[in-house]
């Protein structure tokens, strides 16, 4: 059946799509913001799952972890940005490459001695089992709890982008971040605040997708080249493009396997390469940043 | 720009007449010849030191041609991987069938690691900052691809030619006029030959009107393509260039392990490669060679404690946070100020400027 397995991997396609934009989120809006390159950002995703892991394993009880292990996320991302990134403002943003490349190798590390390198899952919580039946296929009711998460999120935070009062100091802190400090706002605690609500979302991601699929050391190097390829395809510092970015990766990476999956990566860094060459601030960028 | 500026610049402009000063040269040709030295002696004490030390010279050249286009010309390639590993394949596909004669073999390993830089750079030098980086690491990830899927053995029908995850295994060590390479005293001077022949080859062209140009591109690129010089084809022949280095420390790399494996091409490579670069401090190329020789030493030591990646993680944090300038930078403020109580009080001025600027 053609028509299944096309539908079937579409829907695939959007969960990993709407999964990534968590994921990319938090680093295309502080790289829009703050010009940060954050490598520790896929290392956060990692900690989200892992701490998921631990509060899972101690409690058994899963909602509590897909609440606690996010924010725990946030805290610890709170503290990274405000004791380590925030005395780096002003100099070269290169430095930050050092930095968070530090913060990822250092976490990398600390996630092996605790809970050692092998792969392992968090346990989906009983109400989540089983699969239902979509008329052409059944499709796993934890995939599609995961998805309608993502959808939620992703939708509520356009809308708060949009709409709220700090949704415009940010937009307007992306745009001119001198100017809007001219003006009276504090413009490092929205900084901070938006870095620990990208490490939320990632922690977010992290709890979903340690369920859905895997948790292993690896998870946090592999991902966050997607989400640079990502941010880059959407433009940099945009929310809509990385939106529209992950859901484009998100329909590769489903659909790259059935038909050539030698050529699934190879495909993601060529789209990387050929954005950045015919239009380097990415779909939705700002021009002039470029 | 206020009057002191213009003077700062003048006066900076004589003062680094040369990129790097006559005491820098006469360190490093005092350490040349601590090196040389220092084999005999590991003979004598632990061997297995020269292997150690051998990892930092192959690593000191890598980082040396990153630091020619990065702090010299301000391209950071965040790419390098790619001609690394295309050195290192090379390298051991000739190895394996035909020959493995140093002549040969690593001239082969900077050529196509400086094909493979001209069709990166001529592909990406014309994006600026921050995209350039993007550009290179899409291009990089791209050869890490198709060495992994070991594409180039679908396209030519065979059955394998980079054995996609596990590599090239095997790889024999080089030959240089009839004499086997393989101890470990003869492949250290090997390493430590080509280093200081390379090192002193980058401060030539640092040096030469070609150096020039490229530091004024630097500096800033749009008054240098003012005055009429074509600064894209100057930014591909530098990276080229670096490229045929970068692929001579792969060739160098791949018999000292005896393997070719694509985490060679490995993005995580490119970035901690400039993690070395701006350890050390970039631009100052005796900075990288020092980076790169720390963070080797560090991996190998701290491995024996424990978790290496966890303390060499915090000595990156600490290091980007409390020495901007790298190690270079660390070097030159000890010398500046020889003094104890100075330096005591240097260390107090940057806490007190940490605290300032966290807890404002």
């Amino acid at each position: 059946m053609v028509l299944e397995g096309v539908a079937r991997t579409a829907l695939l396609g959007i969960e990993m799509g709407m999964t990534l934009v968590l994921i990319t989120v938090g680093l295309t809006l502080i790289f829009g913001m703050m010009d940060v390159i954050n490598f520790a950002h896929g290392s956060l995703y990692m900690l989200g799952a892992y701490f998921g892991l631990a509060i899972v394993s101690v409690t058994g009880n899963w909602w509590a972890a897909l609440l606690l292990a996010p924010l725990l996320v946030g805290l610890l991302g709170g503290m990274i940005e405000y004791f380590s990134i925030r005395p780096l403002y002003g100099r070269n943003p290169l430095y930050h490459i050092l930095l968070t490349f530090g913060f990822a190798i250092m976490l990398h590390g600390l996630v092996t001695e605790i809970w050692g390198g092998q792969v392992q899952n968090i346990a989906t919580p009983a109400v989540l089992e089983g699969s239902v039946d979509l008329v052409l296929f059944s499709y796993p009711l934890f995939r599609l709890f995961l998805l309608g998460v993502s959808v939620v999120v992703t939708l509520a935070l356009w809308i708060a982008i949009r709409r709220s009062d700090f949704g415009i100091v940010m937009r307007a802190s992306a745009h001119d971040s001198e100017m809007v400090g001219a003006l009276g706002t504090d413009v490092n605690r929205v900084f901070t605040a938006v870095f620990i609500l990208g490490a939320v979302l990632a922690g977010l991601a992290g709890v979903l997708l340690g369920t859905a699929r895997a948790v292993d050391p690896g998870m946090a190097a592999s991902v966050i080249i997607q989400a640079f390829a990502i941010v880059v395809i959407g433009g940099m510092g945009s929310y809509r493009g990385a939106v529209v970015g992950a859901f484009i990766v998100g329909m590769l990476n489903a659909f790259g396997p059935m038909f050539a999956p030698e050529f699934t990566d190879a495909l993601l860094y060529l789209l990387m390469a050929a954005v950045l060459l015919v239009k380097p601030a990415g779909l939705f960028g700002n021009p002039e940043a470029a | 720009m206020s009057v002191k500026d213009v003077l700062g610049r003048h006066f900076s402009a004589h003062r680094q007449t040369d990129v790097l000063s006559g005491r820098v040269r006469l360190g490093l040709v005092v350490a040349g010849v601590i090196a040389v030295l220092f084999a005999p002696f590991a003979q004598m004490v632990h061997p297995f030191w020269m292997d150690l030390v051998t990892h930092m010279f192959i690593f000191a050249l890598f980082a040396l041609s990153l630091d020619f286009v990065f702090g010299y010309a301000g391209l950071l390639s965040f790419g390098h991987a790619a001609m690394f590993g295309a050195g290192g394949y090379a390298a051991a596909l000739l190895i394996q069938e035909v020959t493995a004669s140093a002549l040969l073999v690593l001239p082969a390993a900077v050529i196509v690691g400086a094909l493979v830089a001209a069709l990166i750079g001529w592909l990406s030098v014309s994006a600026r900052g921050i995209y350039f980086a993007m550009l290179t690491l899409a291009f990089a990830q791209l050869f890490y691809t198709i060495a992994f899927n070991d594409i180039p053995a679908m396209l030519l029908g065979v059955e394998s030619v980079t054995n996609g995850d596990n590599g090239l295994v095997g790889i024999t060590s080089l030959t240089l006029f009839g004499m086997d390479t393989g101890s470990l005293m003869s492949y250290y001077y090997l390493s430590l030959g080509i280093l200081a022949g390379m090192l002193t080859l980058v401060t030539r062209l640092a040096n030469s009107p070609f150096g020039r140009v490229l530091q004024a591109i630097r500096e800033n690129e749009d008054r240098v393509a003012f005055i009429g010089y074509n600064v894209d084809r100057y930014k591909v022949v530098a990276f080229t260039i670096s490229g045929g280095m970068a692929g001579l420390a792969g060739g160098l790399w791949v018999p000292v392990n005896s393997t070719a494996t694509t985490s060679m091409l490995h993005w995580t490579t490119s970035g901690e490669l400039i993690v070395m670069t701006l350890l050390g401090g970039m631009g100052t190329l005796w900075g990288p060679i020092a980076g790169a020789f720390l963070v080797v030493f560090l991996e190998d030591t701290l491995s024996s404690i424990g978790n290496w990646e966890i303390y060499l993680g915090i000595v990156y944090i600490v290091i980007v946070i409390f020495a901007p300038r790298g190690l270079s930078g660390l070097f030159q403020t000890v010398r500046a100020n020889p003094n104890p109580k100075v330096l005591l009080g240097k260390v107090r001025s940057a806490l007190a400027t940490y605290r300032k600027k966290v807890f404002v």
